[in-house]
């Protein structure tokens, strides 16, 4: 799975720090996600498409190996 | 997120205070009573002598201290902390498994090997878990210094 937190977050103009203390969650956690380390669950990445106003889909999209 | 089962952040201090303050008083008891002592005196099983009481006091103190340390709770602790937590205790109960399976074949020594089993998971746990988190935040500051 990609996703282009960090596009949208630049759109925003928010950090890193700041999108994690909007969802309740550590800034590690969202750097995890940004690098494609971490998997969110359905929860947070909702969560994260709330803040940025935006569908799941168009933030979280499936690759081929998925 | 799922918080439940954890003690408050600041058991962890608690827990450190416990298994330091075991450290002197059972270098000094082992000096004092010699290289065998295993919380029981020769032929002394009775409950609650005096060795009994200081075994309480020592060797489940730090048992008690590495639990409290292991089992509180982090600043944040968000999804990912407890997705860490459920692998390194995994970890844990393999290398637990794995040396008592070893200590069984290679020695009779039953007390030892109850010792051993009392902190070999959750120091294991406390390590690898801790080790995870500064993983965790050597990246971040690796990705703070590149922006």
């Amino acid at each position: 799975m990609t996703n282009n937190i960090r596009v949208e977050r630049a759109i925003k103009n928010i950090t890193q720090a700041e999108l994690a203390e909007l969802i309740g969650v550590s800034r590690q956690t969202i750097n995890t996600i940004e690098s494609n380390r971490y998997v969110p669950s359905t929860i947070l990445a909702l969560k994260i498409a709330r803040v940025f106003n935006k569908p799941v889909e168009e933030i979280f999209k499936l690759e081929k190996e998925d | 997120m799922r918080t439940r089962y954890l003690f408050p952040h600041w058991s962890r201090y608690l827990g450190w205070l416990l298994v330091f303050v075991h450290i002197p008083i059972m270098l000094i008891k082992k000096m004092l009573v010699g290289e065998h002592y295993e919380g029981h005196a020769a032929g002394d099983t009775g409950f609650f002598t005096s060795d009994h009481l200081f075994f309480i006091a020592t060797a489940l103190f730090m048992a008690i201290g590495l639990f409290l340390v292991a089992f509180s709770k982090e600043h944040i602790e968000d999804e990912q902390i407890s997705q860490l937590r459920l692998d390194s205790l995994q970890w844990a109960i393999y290398v637990n498994y794995g040396l008592l399976i070893l200590t069984l074949i290679i020695s009779n020594d039953r007390v030892h090997i109850l010792f051993l089993n009392m902190w070999v998971p959750l120091a294991f746990f406390i390590v690898r878990f801790r080790w995870k988190i500064w993983q965790l935040n050597r990246l971040l500051k690796k990705e703070e210094s590149q922006a």
